[in-house]
């Protein structure tokens, strides 16, 4: 499995270390700005906005040095970030059987569920490490910028695991995908409507009442890292329930990859 | 009862409505070297496929050297050197890398990766560019050196010749006739009739998801039988020459051209011809191209 592992690994390190580069320096500008950002202007402005608009930067106090480091994590920069690199190494399970790779390597006495196994165990590497790279970004802005001093470490890296988490959720359901669909584009394609569409329930039961009872349907509802970052710890039922979305994915994954056939003709 | 290196019984797979294998026993003896033979979308790959458990029969059992592949599949694969008709490999690995990865999860050792690489003049710097490099030659010969150097017990190749300058294709031969002297199987499915005549012992015919038949070249008539061209100045009935050994004959629709196998020798069906009024006569060795035309060509034959 190690061999599997460091495979995907090496095949991904391109895009790992560019990731990483990104999510950090954002997450630390978007720190380093709040030294130039005038509170009570961005209260009016926010009051001003209708509804609709308001939602979008989630339910904190986005004025507030927790409320506006923490809305960095869930700005499309670094969802899109996280969300390419959970993506494109699920995707590639597909793209593996539908190249031939996966018959190089399974015609060898690798069993799929330890094929399967090394890809999900270098996916959370490759997660924790661009995470990792985000919340160092952030605990960076907040130890030099004097107004944020307020915000602790400890909230800074909750929302960051925070991050992961939401992603593995992610990660484990486009894996689950990954394994079903015959298509590399079809694994991309599904599993990024499951991430707008998740967004988007999100979104909705904010702004429109009567969604608002199947919101804990959207992993995004389960993340809410201005109140994170605030609080200093991720909620344990938040917590568990990502990392329960997680589980489920991936185990379902490995159930399924044993039962399929590998490739086409 | 020495253990067969492939022993497929019944073995049948569909996909929907469309057929893979149908019902397809073959039994292939260790250190044998044999070829499968059929045109695109026979179902060789998928006959491959199903050894390798990589696809599941609907029906049927498959065993490779005695391990049965749906439920010791682990045991089976360990004997097994794959090369693949449509080589997926990793584009952004170098040769050598992509060696070390697929020979770490052999468990044999890679004890003949030098020598292959001499063999298919796959030199050291060759090995340390990446893939996506590599010409069709070069990857096909990556891809022969990752089935074979761990020399495997049973070597299953499909079309591995694709790519390759014809020298090192009878280096390639050469050194597989060898190996299977010393007792390594060769599955052989290929589209070069030439090669397979000149590697296998015996060979296996597919059409349209059925075997056709299961023959040791010797069997075939390959060399001994005659391949006969006659064409006439005009139609003649296939009785007016008809000589001891003259078989499988057909005739075109103008009745002028005809095509038929000899087993004799010539002498007798020579003194029928010059009876008749003969424009052209070719009478050649049988090639294995000839036995396969006689299996898949047109009509039964007379």
């Amino acid at each position: 499995m190690r061999v599997i592992i460091g495979l995907t690994l090496l095949r991904a390190r391109g895009r790992i270390i560019a990731l990483s580069l990104g999510f950090a320096v954002f997450i630390m500008l978007v720190g380093l700005s709040y030294a130039s950002v005038d509170q009570n202007a961005i209260r009016t402005l926010i009051e001003q906005l209708p509804p609709a608009l308001r939602a979008l930067a989630g339910a904190s106090d986005l004025a507030s040095p927790a409320g506006y480091l923490g809305a960095a994590f869930l700005h499309p920069v670094p969802l899109t970030i996280l969300g390419v690199l959970v993506i494109s190494i699920t995707s590639s399970v597909t793209r593996d059987r539908e190249s031939g790779a996966a018959d190089l390597l399974l015609s060898r006495p690798l069993p799929p569920h330890r094929w399967l196994a090394g890809q999900t165990i270098a996916l959370a590497i490759a997660l924790g490490i661009v995470g990792t790279a985000g919340m160092l970004g952030g605990i960076l802005a907040r130890s030099v910028v004097a107004d944020l001093g307020s915000v602790s470490t400890r909230g800074v890296a909750a929302a960051g695991l925070g991050a992961m988490l939401l992603f593995a959720a992610i990660a484990g359901v486009s894996l689950f995908i990954a394994v079903i669909v015959p298509r590399g584009a079809q694994a991309v394609g599904w599993a990024s409507g499951f991430v707008v569409a998740s967004y988007a329930l999100n979104y909705l039961a904010q702004v429109w009442t009567p969604v608002d009872v199947v919101a804990p349907l959207s992993v995004f509802h389960h993340f809410e890292p201005g109140g994170i970052v605030a609080a200093g710890a991720l909620p344990w039922s938040s917590a568990l329930t990502l990392l329960g979305v997680a589980v489920g994915g991936v185990a379902a994954a490995h159930v399924a990859i044993d039962r399929r056939e590998i490739g086409g003709t | 009862m020495a253990t067969l290196a492939i022993d497929a019984r019944h073995l049948t797979k569909r996909y929907g409505a469309e057929r893979g294998i149908d019902d397809v026993t073959l039994r292939v003896e260790q250190g044998a070297r044999f070829g499968f033979l059929g045109p695109n979308g026979a179902g060789k790959t998928t006959f491959i496929r199903l050894a390798l458990g990589l696809l599941h029969p609907q029906d049927g059992s498959l065993s490779v050297l005695g391990h049965d592949i749906r439920t010791d599949r682990m045991r089976a694969l360990a004997e097994v050197g794959y090369l693949p008709g449509e080589l997926g490999l990793y584009a952004s690995l170098t040769g050598r890398r992509t060696l070390d990865v697929l020979g770490s999860l052999h468990p044999r050792p890679a004890v003949a990766r030098a020598e292959l690489c001499d063999l298919l003049d796959m030199a050291e710097a060759d090995l340390r560019r990446k893939v996506r490099q590599y010409s069709r030659g070069m990857k096909q010969k990556l891809g022969l050196i990752a089935a074979l150097q761990h020399l495997p017990p049973l070597a299953i190749l499909d079309e591995p010749s694709g790519g390759l300058d014809p020298l090192i294709q009878l280096r390639l031969i050469d050194w597989l006739r060898e190996r299977s002297e010393q007792g390594m199987t060769v599955f052989f499915s290929s589209h070069v009739l030439a090669e397979v005549e000149a590697l296998c012992d015996r060979v296996a015919m597919v059409r349209e998801g059925r075997l056709l038949m299961v023959r040791g070249i010797d069997e075939l008539g390959i060399g001994r039988i005659r391949s006969v061209d006659v064409r006439f100045a005009s139609a003649v009935d296939p009785e007016r020459y008809r000589a001891t050994g003259v078989q499988d004959v057909r005739v075109s629709d103008d009745g002028r051209t005809h095509r038929f196998t000899l087993s004799s020798p010539p002498g007798s069906l020579i003194a029928a011809l010059d009876r008749l009024d003969v424009e052209d006569l070719v009478i050649s060795r049988m090639s294995l191209e000839d036995a396969v035309r006689v299996h898949y060509d047109g009509p039964p034959p007379t």
